[in-house]
């Protein structure tokens, strides 16, 4: 329990801080409504110094050492019967007893043991004996003040009745499992004892505003459970006050202030700092709202954490309604053990939803860890991704490809964001729970994401992560409109009025979704983490493979090309031996020998052919690649010239609708690349009139502007390729028609114009229509030269 | 030792360094159909050849074996091969004065390059087919033995 007294603050938390229409009438016609509203919301005010009281009590201000009355308010005729001016510069012991005045300066030692309130009997100068609650503190702008409350004799209550009660709920509270069990309970406890007709528990989100999350009330009063309450309800000096003050009452709304009197002799000092008096008076906006909402009396209780207001209790009745001092003891003493148990029940439902996130977020980096796709890995675990920040929709982009889960933009849109995006991340994070006023665009889509949380797991690589929230509109119930009544009148004028009615109001928050929780946040980042952690440790893995994978290539190509060179020795003897025979014994062998030995010589040519492209082939990989600046045209004339040679009979038209550019590869191999293009469209053409037709269709930057991608295709009105035969015919070996057919060939032709193509970093495909013809598409990079 | 008896005009001798027998004999069936008179030495690989060339074991006794006229010689050979033969003869500034044609079925672009590098004076690689084979052989011996003169043989 702390020593200082409770005492009033205005009671913010529902004011909307509207002045009635009479303060509004009394402010002078060239009023700007800049100074209106500073009325209105109470920043400038100064509440902590109202200069006046409520009347249910007494204050006054004490001079130091001889405790002479200095300031009092002016109804002291009505609390102890003597009038204000007659109580200026006499001694307090004039009316109590001596040994109360060794009480109040035990009161005002931090060091002594004794504790508000003082149960006072003072006589006034009318002989009337009255008694009192006395309420010591020294204020915060110095001055020794105490506070009289009047203690009505029915109202005194027992000590231990007190303590059982607060016995009886500090019992239930300890048994409550969640924040919800505990905050229903406190309301109920709280209205208990104190016998307010509704009691309620706010609580403040991470914008400040109010949500009524638990409420007790009479049956016949209209439930504010769920109400949202805005930030702007309660200014900043407000807060600061709530802070101070465990607790707030105002037994009559309908109060007349009773201003304080003060002495001549410190008339011009400053005014006294109220901050800690359980009678200050309210700010007058406050009176009228509470006016407005039917209340009489109201009474507030902080919930503080960690020296944040984290909520708090509140009070309302219909009709006046004072709380002897020992009941708010009490509310305050639960107000506090509910603070305190606060941390623990947060701390748990926290510690319950960490774990769950810590488990999905350990599987998930499980699946990623053991994933060789990322993006594959994310878009397999929708409802992880989604869980992890609470989001209703993601996208997992990845170079060009972006997988899109639950309630998104679509691909396109988020194509556009992706570019939009990476100048904003701010330590490869990105949040905001309004994208549409940062990003108009967004405006389209902002029933999927007004909120949007974007991690960059890769700029370079263009890895991110995009969590969606939708717009959120339907779900804000507000105490009534919390934009400022302001009303135009039809003068021109503006105008205020307080709200008439308390009445649950639909706000359309347009473009904003739920604000990103710091933990859903912390989650976003730790998962960054994790994955780039992923993420490297395989990218080791790769560079340990690749390596692997390279010496082994390495290894098979030398296998292939020894195997081969070896393959051809015993090859080279069939092949001689078999001539000898046909040469020496020519005379003895029969026509058909001679004919079965002419087959032997023959498929040892074949066997030779096979062999030969197979070592070409495993050159071609060992071999580094020579690059040099080449005139395409130059070489694919010369192709063409090469397979004239060969083919003399054949009319061909040959088509170059544009000039090919110049580019940088090598030479021979890019020439063999297009021989055997060139030479298949040829080869594979029953048409009388034959055509290849070689072009470019475009070119790109590809490596962050390192390398020019060409894209040339070789087109051809040939016999075509069977669809489900498209990705074989690359294979080695791999021939559609028997040796004897189209010239016959190895089949090695593709297998080498891929791996040519390959390493030139390029890629290659075919489109073809049977019986119409094939275009063969490639991709050459070459290095941009500067 | 010294096969093939001069029969029109002295040839100097023809040193093959040839490891496949059929090969051999193949070449050998050619050089029997050639005009020429040549005498040939074989030897199968670069150890045995060097051993010729520098008059060792077991070529020191009883009489030194005569210098060649020209080499022919294979790459792939066990042992030396062929390209550390060639470094060998070419650093050598006697052995040097022998001319040398490589006859292989080496087309990698390395070895003829390097070859070359070496200083070797043809590069042939042995065609599978079996009449280009044999006019490549005849073409060498013709041009060699016939159309070219050999340096000097001193013993």
């Amino acid at each position: 329990m702390v020593e200082q007294t409770t005492e009033n603050t205005t009671d913010w938390m529902i004011s909307r801080g509207q002045v009635s229409d009479t303060a509004v009438e009394s402010l002078p016609e060239q009023s700007t409504t800049d100074q209106i509203f500073d009325v209105i919301n109470g920043e400038r005010e100064p509440i902590h110094t109202p200069g006046s009281i409520q009347p249910h009590g007494l204050l006054c201000v004490l001079s130091e050492l001889d405790f002479c009355i200095k300031q009092v308010s002016l109804n002291a005729a009505n609390i102890l019967g003597t009038a204000p001016e007659n109580l200026i510069d006499r001694p307090l012991s004039n009316f109590i007893d001596g040994d109360r005045l060794a009480e109040i300066k035990a009161c005002l030692d931090p060091a002594s043991e004794q504790t508000n309130p003082l149960n006072f009997s003072v006589t006034g100068d009318d002989g009337v004996t009255r008694f009192f609650n006395g309420i010591v503190h020294r204020a915060i702008s110095g001055e020794i003040v105490l506070e009289l409350e009047p203690i009505a004799a029915t109202a005194k209550r027992d000590f231990t009745q007190s303590y059982r009660n607060i016995k009886d709920t500090l019992a239930k509270i300890q048994v409550t499992k969640t924040l919800a069990e505990l905050c229903n309970l406190i309301v109920k406890e709280v209205r208990q004892i104190t016998g307010f007709d509704r009691v309620m528990i706010y609580r403040f989100n991470e914008d400040g505003d109010g949500t009524v999350i638990a409420e007790d009330k009479q049956d016949n009063l209209e439930t504010f459970l769920g109400l949202y309450y805005p930030n702007t309800d309660i200014p900043q000096r407000a807060k600061h006050l709530y802070l101070l003050n465990w607790l707030r009452l105002l037994p009559d709304v309908n109060y007349q202030p009773s201003p304080l009197l003060v002495g001549e002799a410190i008339e011009t000092t400053d005014p006294l700092d109220m901050s800690h008096c359980v009678l200050r008076s309210m700010s007058s906006c406050h009176i009228q709202y509470l006016q407005n909402m039917g209340v009489g009396a109201s009474m507030c209780i902080s919930l503080i954490q960690q020296q944040r207001l984290w909520g708090m209790i509140t009070c309302h009745h219909s009709t006046s309604k004072f709380v002897p001092y020992e009941i708010r003891t009490i509310c305050e003493f639960l107000g506090q053990l509910m603070s305190t148990e606060l941390s623990v029940k947060e701390a748990t439902q926290n510690l319950h939803y960490k774990l769950q996130l810590k488990a999905t977020q350990v599987q998930f980096v499980n699946r990623l860890t053991h994933a060789t796709d990322f993006l594959q890995a994310l878009e397999e675990s929708p409802d992880d991704l989604l869980y992890l920040t609470g989001a209703q929709g993601a996208a997992v982009c990845e170079g060009d490809r972006i997988a899109l889960i639950g309630k998104t933009p679509s691909k396109e849109d988020v194509t556009n964001l992706v570019v939009w995006l990476p100048d904003r991340f701010n330590n490869d994070l990105f949040v905001t729970d309004s994208l549409p006023s940062l990003y108009p665009a967004a405006s389209a889509y902002k029933n999927v994401a007004s909120g949007l949380l974007a991690m960059a797991i890769s700029k370079t690589q263009h890895r991110y992560v995009l969590w969606f929230r939708p717009e959120f509109l339907q779900t804000v119930t507000w105490a009534g409109n919390p934009d400022n009544p302001t009303h135009i009148e039809a003068d021109g004028s503006l105008t205020i009025s307080p709200r008439q009615s308390f009445a649950a109001w639909q706000e359309t928050v347009r473009l904003k979704s739920l604000a990103w929780l710091v933990c859903e946040i912390e989650v976003a980042i730790e998962l960054r983490s994790l994955i780039v952690d992923v993420i490297l440790a395989q990218t080791d893995e790769m560079a340990r493979v690749n390596l692997e994978l390279e010496r082994s290539n390495m290894e098979l190509d030398a296998f292939a090309y020894i195997a081969s060179h070896d393959l051809k020795e015993p090859l080279r003897g069939i092949h001689n031996y078999s001539n000898f025979l046909m040469e020496d014994y020519a005379a003895v062998l029969s026509e058909d020998g001679i004919a079965k030995l002419q087959t032997v010589v023959r498929l040892t040519q074949r066997m030779d052919d096979l062999i030969s492209s197979l070592m070409f082939y495993s050159q071609l990989g060992r071999t580094e690649l020579s690059r040099q600046a080449v005139n395409l045209n130059a070489l694919v004339q010369q192709s063409i010239d090469t397979l004239k040679i060969s083919q003399p009979q054949k009319p061909i038209e040959f088509r170059l609708p544009q000039p090919l550019p110049t580019i940088c590869c090598d030479r021979s191999q890019v020439s063999e690349l297009f021989i055997n293009l060139i030479g298949n469209a040829i080869k594979y053409n029953d048409n009388i009139e034959k055509w290849v037709e070689i072009g470019f269709v475009g070119s790109k930057i590809v490596k962050d502007g390192s390398q020019v991608s060409h894209t040339f295709y070789i087109r051809d009105n040939s016999i075509g390729i069977p669809s489900e035969h498209l990705e074989r015919i690359f294979e080695i070996f791999k021939r559609l028609h028997p040796p004897d057919q189209y010239g016959g060939g190895t089949g090695a032709g593709l297998t080498i114009v891929r791996k040519i193509v390959e390493r030139h970093e390029g890629k290659i495909w075919v489109e073809s229509a049977l019986g119409e013809g094939s275009t063969f598409y490639f991709t050459l990079s070459e290095a941009v030269k500067l | 030792m010294i096969a093939s008896p001069v029969i029109s005009r002295v040839q100097p001798l023809l040193l093959v360094i040839e490891n496949n027998n059929e090969d051999f004999e193949t070449f050998q069936r050619f050089l029997r159909q050639s005009s020429l008179a040549i005498p040939v030495y074989r030897c199968i690989n670069g150890d045995q050849a060097l051993a010729f060339l520098y008059h060792t074991h077991p070529y020191a006794e009883p009489e030194p074996a005569p210098r060649p006229g020209l080499i022919l010689l294979d790459l792939n050979l066990p042992g030396m091969d062929g390209r550390e033969l060639l470094r060998r003869i070419k650093q050598d500034n006697e052995l040097k004065l022998v001319p040398i044609v490589v006859f292989t079925t080496s087309n990698n672009p390395k070895d003829i390059e390097a070859c070359y590098r070496q200083g070797v004076n043809s590069y042939i690689i042995k065609p599978m087919d079996f009449s280009l084979l044999k006019r490549s052989i005849q073409t060498l011996l013709d041009y060699w033995f016939d159309v070219t003169v050999l340096p000097k043989n001193f013993l």
